[in-house]
């Protein structure tokens, strides 16, 4: 087993009394898909808002390629190379297309700088359209970004945390909101992607996630009950339990 | 935020096509503005009210950097407007200073202020942000009350009128109206080359990806406390500049310029105009000004007018008169 | 410095504090439940001293004034919140709170129309003149019968929220609107009646005020920087904050005054600056990072 992109130690976090998540130990191989599942309220976006620094850990350590980023501040995500997308969307809405991808890029070349002229960095331009078209919205490139259908804005998303390169890819449900048809694009999108990078997401649609991951982490109450591949996670006693018990008809 | 109408730097981004002459309007907006300006005291029908529109024109549009552009609701930018002024009649009447070296003092003592007003207030969120501001600069309001061995207290800073500009050899009477409204003009002119140079620049595009969405800025990599105090202190230069030029121009520096009312009626003109346009503040200050004139004719109590004026905007026009334009003529 | 005089300058300063409690209040419980910030908040104070002065003038009687006018007040709040809020809702919190800065520059200018520019004198009703001595000094029998009329109006409005229905919704719907929509209460009603509240008790505040302070259009101003500094200082949307904060800054100012007068309109502004430093959301507010 190679030396592992991501690794999180016996991590909690509390909200005042509440515990949302309670000693979590993990770690993530590079260029592999995995799931965390679990019903809701499990302490899923807790688990990834650690894991993308918006919450640091009340306790336990976050290593990513072998350093300690335990309590970094959430801008320096990026730079280390962990991007995220979010549950809601969460795009800039007044913004072109093109320029919400294009000012993502820019956060690795230029943050301060008030004098030059942006129109002069052609290259942000030529990799925003680059993460456009690998997404599928070349076409949309100059519309107002609002004005996008969901699914196209979802993939928007993902387009934003693409033209990062980054090593690490967290995806808090991609296909929330989408009707089958949208989530067919989404799976080939994701697949397409998954063949290049490490992608560890959140989701809801187990028929998706079987076909999608090469291990699945199960959360209930903030713990971890169960981490294995798909099959063994389809067959584990523990995890039918919660589910069947919660019969909100996700297995 | 309100101030999120699509603006022209956004626009810029994109290549021309149906939107092309938004473009060529970004690309023409500094000589345009400069024409207008230079045009300005021919057409009104005062030229005092000229120079208070190139005033507070300026104002806004240091203003407008931060509502309009950076999506930050302040109401604190008296403080900055009366720092520069204060400043620079202090300079001048106490200390003797030579007015341009005055000038850049007032400057720097604004955008100083801004730094650390910015500092305390970009700590809170949200809504937070406003009522912080109009406090911290109501600080600043009765500090200058009290040193009024200073600042000359409620009667206010006299005695620091500049008769005659030398520049360079060149000597020019600043009391004729005429040449002294071109003198002003071409700092007002400066200033506004300096902000669109801002809003072409990378870091434009950074604090329009803010006010568009603050979370997704963060994830994105920027350090949105960082950008928006940047922000903040550079939109305190421009109006600390505003400042010293009204200071240059009435050589009084009334107490009232640094109470609330003042970051209010700021505030007001910027979203008359439109905020998060480029023209937009001057075409508000225009318009308030030309309505206090006006309705100043009738009764003393013009501001009632204005008010409801502006609570209608809120309502019912809240891009304001030149986004309303803009975004009238980019959907037919 | 003689205890006496400390004594009588603490109890001025919880006077002081009294009235910027009220006002404060009606801005944490409108912001508590509305998410609006009303910037025509110390107007609407000033506007509740005009109307006590006015009321107090009309019927000879400095209590119908001080009884009717936070009513009629609160139910101008409502008018306001009905035809010029409510249909801000579901646009930036940034538009309710301009929208309220331009109402308090129409209200102050309407009053100066109404009024005149001038202060008005409020003579302190002769039932409530002179002082009483307390045994630890002489208070203003005024200053007392404030902080009893604050303490009464704080225990009212604790048992109302505490022991109503009303009181329940309210204190659900503050932490968290969703609910009500589950409970099936009428929401619109609801954020009616809490802004109507919240502007009764500001008005409540500037009648209490008239007495102790000259009575024009412009003596909002002050109170609106006032209570966002009471408020920012004890956290927004808390109730007990309001109430700590409101004394701690009335006290801070009447010390002051007392040893360094001229810091005394800045002292407040620096305690401010301080909360901020050390603790960003108040002394009683949560953290909001999400």
């Amino acid at each position: 087993m190679n030396a592992p992109l991501l690794s999180v130690e016996s991590i909690s976090r509390r909200f005042g009394g509440f515990i949302a998540l309670e000693g979590v130990t993990a770690a993530f191989e590079a260029n592999k898909v995995t799931a965390i599942i679990g019903p809701n309220g499990a302490g899923k976006s807790t688990f990834f808002n650690v894991l993308s620094g918006v919450l640091a850990p009340s306790a336990g350590s976050i290593r990513f390629k072998g350093r300690d980023i335990t309590g970094t501040p959430q801008h320096r995500f990026a730079h280390l190379g962990i991007a995220r997308s979010y549950q809601i969307t969460n795009i800039f809405p007044e913004l072109s297309v093109h320029e919400n991808v294009r000012v993502a890029a820019q956060a690795f070349r230029a943050r301060y700088d008030i004098w030059r002229n942006r129109a002069v960095m052609t290259e942000l331009d030529d990799r925003a359209d680059a993460a456009l078209a690998a997404v599928g919205l070349g076409g949309r490139r100059d519309g107002t970004a609002k004005f996008l259908a969901h699914g196209q804005q979802r993939a928007l998303e993902i387009a934003i945390a693409l033209v990062a390169d980054p090593e690490l890819l967290l995806l808090d449900e991609p296909t929330a909101g989408m009707g089958p048809e949208e989530t067919k694009e989404m799976v080939a999108l994701l697949e397409r992607l998954a063949a290049e990078r490490t992608i560890l997401l959140v989701e809801h649609k187990m028929k998706m996630i079987l076909g999608l991951s090469d291990r699945i982490l199960v959360l209930h109450h903030g713990r971890l009950i169960a981490d294995g591949s798909p099959q063994h996670i389809q067959t584990d006693p523990e995890v039918r339990r919660v589910y069947l018990g919660q019969n909100d008809g996700y297995a | 935020m309100t101030a999120s109408t699509s603006s022209i730097a956004s626009v810029m981004a994109g290549p021309a096509g149906h939107r092309g002459w938004r473009a060529r309007l970004a690309a023409w907006r500094v000589p345009l503005s400069i024409l207008a300006l230079c045009l300005l005291p021919w057409l009104l029908p005062s030229n005092a009210l000229a120079v208070n529109v190139l005033v507070y024109g300026l104002l806004a549009v240091g203003y407008n950097l931060l509502f309009g552009y950076t999506g930050l609701l302040s109401f604190g930018h008296a403080a900055f407007f009366g720092a520069g002024a204060y400043v620079t009649g202090i300079a001048i009447g106490r200390f003797g200073v030579p007015w341009f070296a005055a000038l850049l003092l007032g400057v720097a003592a604004g955008a100083a202020l801004a730094f650390v007003i910015g500092l305390l207030s970009i700590r809170t969120r949200g809504i937070y942000f406003s009522m912080v501001t109009l406090a911290l600069s109501q600080l600043v309001y009765y500090t200058a009350l009290q040193a009024s061995s200073w600042t000359g207290g409620e009667n206010g800073l006299r005695g620091f009128t500049v008769a005659k500009l030398d520049i360079l050899g060149w000597s020019i009477d600043f009391l004729d109206p005429i040449k002294k409204y071109y003198v002003l003009m071409v700092f007002a002119a400066a200033a506004l080359w300096l902000v669109s140079r801002i809003l072409n620049s990378p870091f434009g595009a950074v604090i329009e990806a803010i006010r568009e969405n603050e979370t997704r800025a963060r994830a994105c990599g920027y350090d949105v406390e960082r950008t928006k105090l940047i922000a903040f202190t550079l939109s305190g230069l421009i109006c600390a500049l505003a400042g010293t030029l009204f200071a240059l121009h009435l050589a009084i520096v009334p107490l009232d310029i640094l109470h609330y009312q003042t970051s209010g009626m700021i505030v007001m003109m910027t979203l008359l105009g439109g905020a998060g346009s480029f023209f937009g503040p001057f075409v508000g200050a225009l318009a308030f000004l030309l309505m206090e004139d006006v309705v100043s004719l009738w009764t003393s109590h013009w501001q009632i007018v204005v008010g409801t004026v502006f609570i209608l905007f809120v309502l019912f026009l809240p891009k304001g008169i030149w986004g309303t334009l803009i975004a009238w003529r980019a959907d037919r | 410095m003689d205890a006496e005089l400390i004594a009588m300058q603490l109890f001025s300063g919880v006077a002081l504090g009294a009235i910027m409690i009220m006002v404060a209040l009606g801005l944490s419980i409108i912001f508590g439940m509305l998410g609006v910030v009303n910037f025509a908040h110390g107007a609407l104070f000033m506007v509740g001293a005009y109307a006590g002065l006015w009321i107090a003038s009309l019927t000879g009687s400095f209590w119908w004034g001080l009884l009717i006018a936070p009513l009629a007040v609160g139910a101008l709040g409502m008018l306001i919140e009905r035809v010029l809020i409510r249909p801000l809702y579901k646009r930036s919190v940034d538009d309710p709170l301009l929208l309220t800065f331009g109402l308090g520059y129409v209200l102050v200018e309407a009053v100066r129309i109404l009024f005149g520019s001038d202060g008005i004198p409020f003579p302190t009703p002769p039932q409530l003149a002179g002082v009483a001595d307390l045994g630890i000094g002489f208070f203003p029998i005024y200053r007392l019968f404030v902080v009893g009329v604050v303490a009464l109006t704080l225990l009212l409005l604790w048992l109302g929220l505490e022991k109503t229905k009303f009181g329940l919704i309210v204190r659900a719907g503050a932490k968290d609107p969703q609910i009500m929509r589950v409970l099936g209460v009428d929401i619109a009603t609801v954020w009616l009646l809490v802004f109507g509240l919240g502007v009764a008790l500001t008005a409540l505040g500037g009648v209490l005020a008239a007495p102790m302070r000259n009575v024009n259009p412009e003596m909002g101003s002050l109170v609106l920087a006032e209570a966002f500094v009471v408020t920012v200082i004890g956290g927004m949307g808390s109730l007990v904050g309001a109430v700590v904060a409101g004394l701690l800054v009335g006290v801070a100012i009447s010390m002051t005054a007392l040893f360094a007068p001229e810091m005394a309109t800045i002292v407040m502004f620096a305690l401010m600056a301080l909360v901020l430093l050390v603790r960003p959301q108040g002394l009683f507010g949560k953290p909001t990072r999400a």
